[in-house]
């Protein structure tokens, strides 16, 4: 059963490694979730860094624009790499997972329209991604992105486009059961015409009081009196970042993103409570949600999805491994289908197993841990360096050298039946057999391949 | 970080579908064809190949069904240069110059169009009259986004973001039967394509090679039984074991298809690039009779803003790799033809008047080529003509629903009458551009 410092570690990160668990050991759990709470007072130098070799990542529109212009595929690598990057290195774990989380809620693919996602991941998801869901709300309804992507930015009084009302209520705050209408949609529509982006010109939103339709309006029951102008959708989303229905959603899907698929009902209804007592504050509906008894109990339940796999594979190699080509790594997340920013509709990668598992899913999991693993035989042809001799600590027989790979790369003790088999797996004459440097450089990396596939290491 | 295994050319050009379906033509009932497997009915001779595959699972279709091979041009293809309108005279010439085909070069097809000569080989299956060829065809959404109109032809929802599954895949899942064979679908290349979302994945292919366990071979039976007795002990109620079982059978299979390696029948000339290795692989599904429905296969490159060329030139070199793979497709499955419906597709076509680099931009009408033994051989197209009056913002107009075609071939080659179910909210209009199947 793994221990619950591992377990609260796996779901508040991309994955465990030996420094997170001297963290909780020192902060204590309850600790160390505020400390991941606190993302602003958590020191990031490696991703410092990152961001200072790549200052595209903080251009603005017509910046971004200009470096695509000038190598489009470089410019998109980075924008790729930075994501996987941050889940790997960055010290604000709990910060990149809500992140991503937001990335999902909030959609929108990136390949059309990369300066305005790039913008959209900063001022959206990253700036308020752990702050007040209603600020979260409103910077992306008012992103270029978001305006581009779901057409509100062409949606005029004569002929409103209801492609944003329809996904704002749907997926963004009240659910597709959460009590609207058609005629809803319809008047919420009404409400963000005039939301757009200047002629020619794709900075900020700015409200285009022609086209935006002045006459009154009925949303969810509520009177949104006529003759005014941006304040009508500034209400509406006042309107449905308090309403209970999107409090109940957003639980549902936070209690989906980091319990279970099938998260117990009891605990939604309570980060659901938290949520609306704290006007949703993210950080103590969050605190609520990972101090619950349904979270602890939920060991062994989630699937790594391929993107948090492929993360959690690096950091469990981590800080002996290098990714010099991030196309390489790439290339894993196009077979299993999760490359960052290109999902296509806008209910952003699903967050249930069975979407995941399927024989392509199953198979480029197990290579991507294999080829790693055999990184210094050159099965990465350079692309991502491995010293495996860093990992693993030193081990007088079989049966310790797989106890210490296991216990190295999962933080849990091993159980007998699985070193058994890791055993044979390896060839190693019995647990007692005593490992000669030669034996232990050919057994390394077929452990270290079979943990990292191992349903363990897939399950958090 | 796989080891590529590569094919001849880099993977991104082209990858390729294959589909192939084996029936049992006696048309009888699943419960009576579990019967007879209890029987030790040898019903289908291939089947000591593949021990491991499910074979009571393989349900029968009432009626014989054609495997669909869906070819995606990714790029937009420029369909004026490909299938040239040559009847239209100067409306289509003074505005195209060195992306023009000369009518002396243009191979014939009925009087008004004619084939790029690029296209020769395909030429030659079209004067057999197994080629229909579809023109001012496409997608009613006026997107010039690649991204976006790739994915509303996939999903067969233009306009329409929310849809989260595939036209392929809603296909397979409203058909009545069942097929449990893992390659059902299959799509050669490394992603699965939109086409194919659904709960059912196909399977993504670089190679039939390649999908396999990437360790060193003297590793891989002790890790491969390493894998299987972790997944088989797999915790918690995810059917973890259950899908590691099916993944090693698939593999188990597909070592065998590789390994039975059927050359290509001689005269089956594929071309030398990852799209002909692809078309060649799903050749090879088809004859292994694996239970192969739908394949996909992608060629890419279309998108000739700059420098597209005329009679030679990037284009060209294209269409002559299309041509002379989907030939050797054809000649090299010829025995099952009259049970092949191959269909190609493009996100859209390009505009009329050439732009000031020798190239096209993106444009609406495109053309649609569906061959196999079951087509209406000859041209399909309500012509709207190159009038300036006729098109549309200045590009071929679209006269013909890209879902007109899917919907035809899925009804009546495919024997699947649920095309509603395939293109919601879409009234598809038929229009002879196949034959009914065999019943």
């Amino acid at each position: 059963m793994t221990r619950s410092d591992v377990h609260l570690v796996n779901r508040l990160t991309y994955g465990v490694r030996p420094v997170d668990l001297e963290r909780v050991r020192e902060l204590g759990e309850a600790g160390y979730l505020d400390w991941q709470l606190a993302p602003e007072a958590i020191p990031d130098p490696e991703v410092d860094a990152f961001l200072e070799r790549h200052p595209v990542l903080g251009a603005d529109v017509a910046g971004i624009r200009r470096a695509l212009d000038d190598d489009h595929a470089d410019v998109v690598k980075q924008v790729l790499w930075a994501k996987l990057f941050r889940a790997v290195s960055s010290e604000r774990q709990l910060h990149e997972k809500m992140v991503d989380f937001w990335t999902d809620h909030f959609n929108v693919p990136g390949p059309d329209r990369v300066p305005e996602k790039v913008v959209d991941d900063r001022d959206v998801a990253r700036a308020h991604g752990l702050g007040r869901f209603h600020d979260l709300l409103l910077a992306s309804a008012r992103s270029p992105a978001m305006l581009l992507y779901l057409d509100n930015a062409s949606s005029h009084r004569d002929h409103p486009n209801q492609n944003y009302a329809r996904e704002l209520l749907e997926l963004h705050t009240l659910g597709v059961d959460g009590g609207y209408t058609e005629r809803d949609v319809a008047e919420v529509a009404r409400c963000f015409t005039g939301w757009t982006l200047r002629e020619g010109w794709r900075g900020d939103m700015v409200f285009d009081r022609s086209m935006h339709d002045e006459g009154e309006k009925e949303v969810l029951g509520r009177r949104i009196a006529a003759g005014r102008g941006i304040e009508d959708g500034l209400e509406v989303l006042d309107v449905l970042a308090t309403h209970p229905s999107t409090a109940r959603f957003l639980a549902f899907k936070l209690c989906r993103r980091f319990v279970a698929d099938d998260p117990p009902p009891g605990l939604v209804a309570d980060v659901a409570a938290s949520f609306r007592a704290s006007d949703g504050d993210l950080r103590a509906t969050l605190r609520t949600l990972f101090t619950s008894n349904g979270f602890r109990e939920s060991r062994g339940q989630k699937l790594r999805r391929p993107f948090e796999a492929v993360a959690a594979m690096l950091r469990a190699l981590s800080p002996a491994v290098e990714v010099h080509d991030y196309w390489a790594v790439h290339y894993v997340l196009e077979l299993m289908g999760h490359v960052p920013y290109a999902w296509f509709p806008p209910d952003g990668y699903p967050g249930v197993a069975g979407a995941w598992l399927n024989a392509n899913g199953l198979l480029h999991r197990w290579n991507a841990a294999m080829v790693l693993a055999h990184a210094h035989d050159g099965w990465t042809d350079g692309a991502v360096t491995v010293d495996l001799e860093a990992v693993v600590p030193a081990a007088d027989t079989a049966g310790d050298l797989v106890d210490a790979t296991w216990r190295r790369l999962l933080g849990d003790p091993i159980d007998a039946a699985t070193r058994a088999t890791l055993l044979t797996a390896v060839g190693a004459g019995g647990a007692g057999q005593r490992v000669t440097p030669t034996a232990r450089r050919e057994r390394l990396a077929q452990l270290v391949g079979l943990v990292l596939a191992s349903p363990a290491f897939h399950l958090t | 970080m796989p080891r590529r295994v590569v094919p001849p050319v880099a993977p991104t050009a082209a990858s390729g579908c294959h589909e192939y379906r084996s029936l049992d033509r006696r048309g009888t009932s699943r419960r009576a064809f579990l019967r007879s497997v209890a029987g030790g009915g040898a019903l289908l001779l291939t089947r000591s190949l593949f021990p491991s595959l499910p074979f009571v699972a393989f349900a029968q279709a009432p009626r014989a069904v054609d495997t669909l091979v869906v070819v995606f041009l990714r790029g937009g293809m420029d369909a004026l240069a490909a299938v040239v309108p040559v009847g239209e005279g100067a409306a289509l010439y003074d505005h195209r110059r060195a992306t023009a085909i000369p009518e002396r070069a243009v191979l014939d097809l009925d009087g008004f169009f004619g084939f790029h000569p690029a296209l020769a080989p395909l030429h030659e299956i079209y004067r057999a009259g197994r080629v229909a060829v579809v023109h001012a065809a496409g997608s009613p959404d006026p997107s010039r986004s690649h991204f976006d109109a790739m994915e509303y032809m996939e999903r067969g929802t233009p306009g329409v973001r929310i849809t989260g599954t595939g036209w392929l895949a809603r296909h397979l899942e409203s058909v009545p039967w069942t097929n449990d064979s893992p390659f059902r679908a299959v799509a050669m290349g490394t992603m699965l394509p939109s086409s194919l979302q659904g709960p059912d994945a196909g399977l993504a292919l670089p190679s039939l090679e390649e999908f396999r366990l990437h360790v060193p071979d003297h590793e891989r039976d002790r890790l491969e039984g390493g894998l299987r007795k972790l997944y088989a002990h797999a915790p918690g109620e995810l059917p973890l074991a259950r899908e590691a079982e099916r993944l090693f059978a698939t593999m188990r299979d597909l070592r065998t298809v590789a390994a039975d390696r059927p050359d290509p029948r001689p005269g089956a000339a594929y071309p030398d690039t990852s799209f002909g290795y692809a078309l060649r692989q799903v050749a090879q599904l088809i004859k292994a009779d694996v239970g192969l429905e739908v394949a996909c296969v992608d060629l890419g490159g279309w998108d000739t803003h700059e420098g597209q060329g005329g009679v030679d030139g990037p284009m060209a070199d294209l269409l002559r790799e299309l041509a002379a793979g989907l030939a050797a497709f054809h000649h090299d499955v010829e025995d099952r033809s009259e049970r092949l419906t191959v269909v190609t597709m493009s996100e859209f076509g390009r505009m009329l008047v050439e732009n000031g680099s020798e190239g096209t931009d993106h444009g609406r009408g495109g053309s649609m080529w569906v061959m196999g033994g079951g087509v209406q051989g000859g041209v399909h197209a309500d012509w709207p003509g190159l009038h300036p009056d006729a098109l549309d913002d200045g590009d071929l107009a679209i006269t013909t629903d890209f879902r007109d075609v899917l919907s035809e071939i899925l009804l009546q080659r495919l024997q699947n009458p649920a095309v509603e179910r395939v293109f919601p909210g879409y009234r598809a209009r038929y229009r002879g551009i196949v034959r009914p199947g065999a019943v």
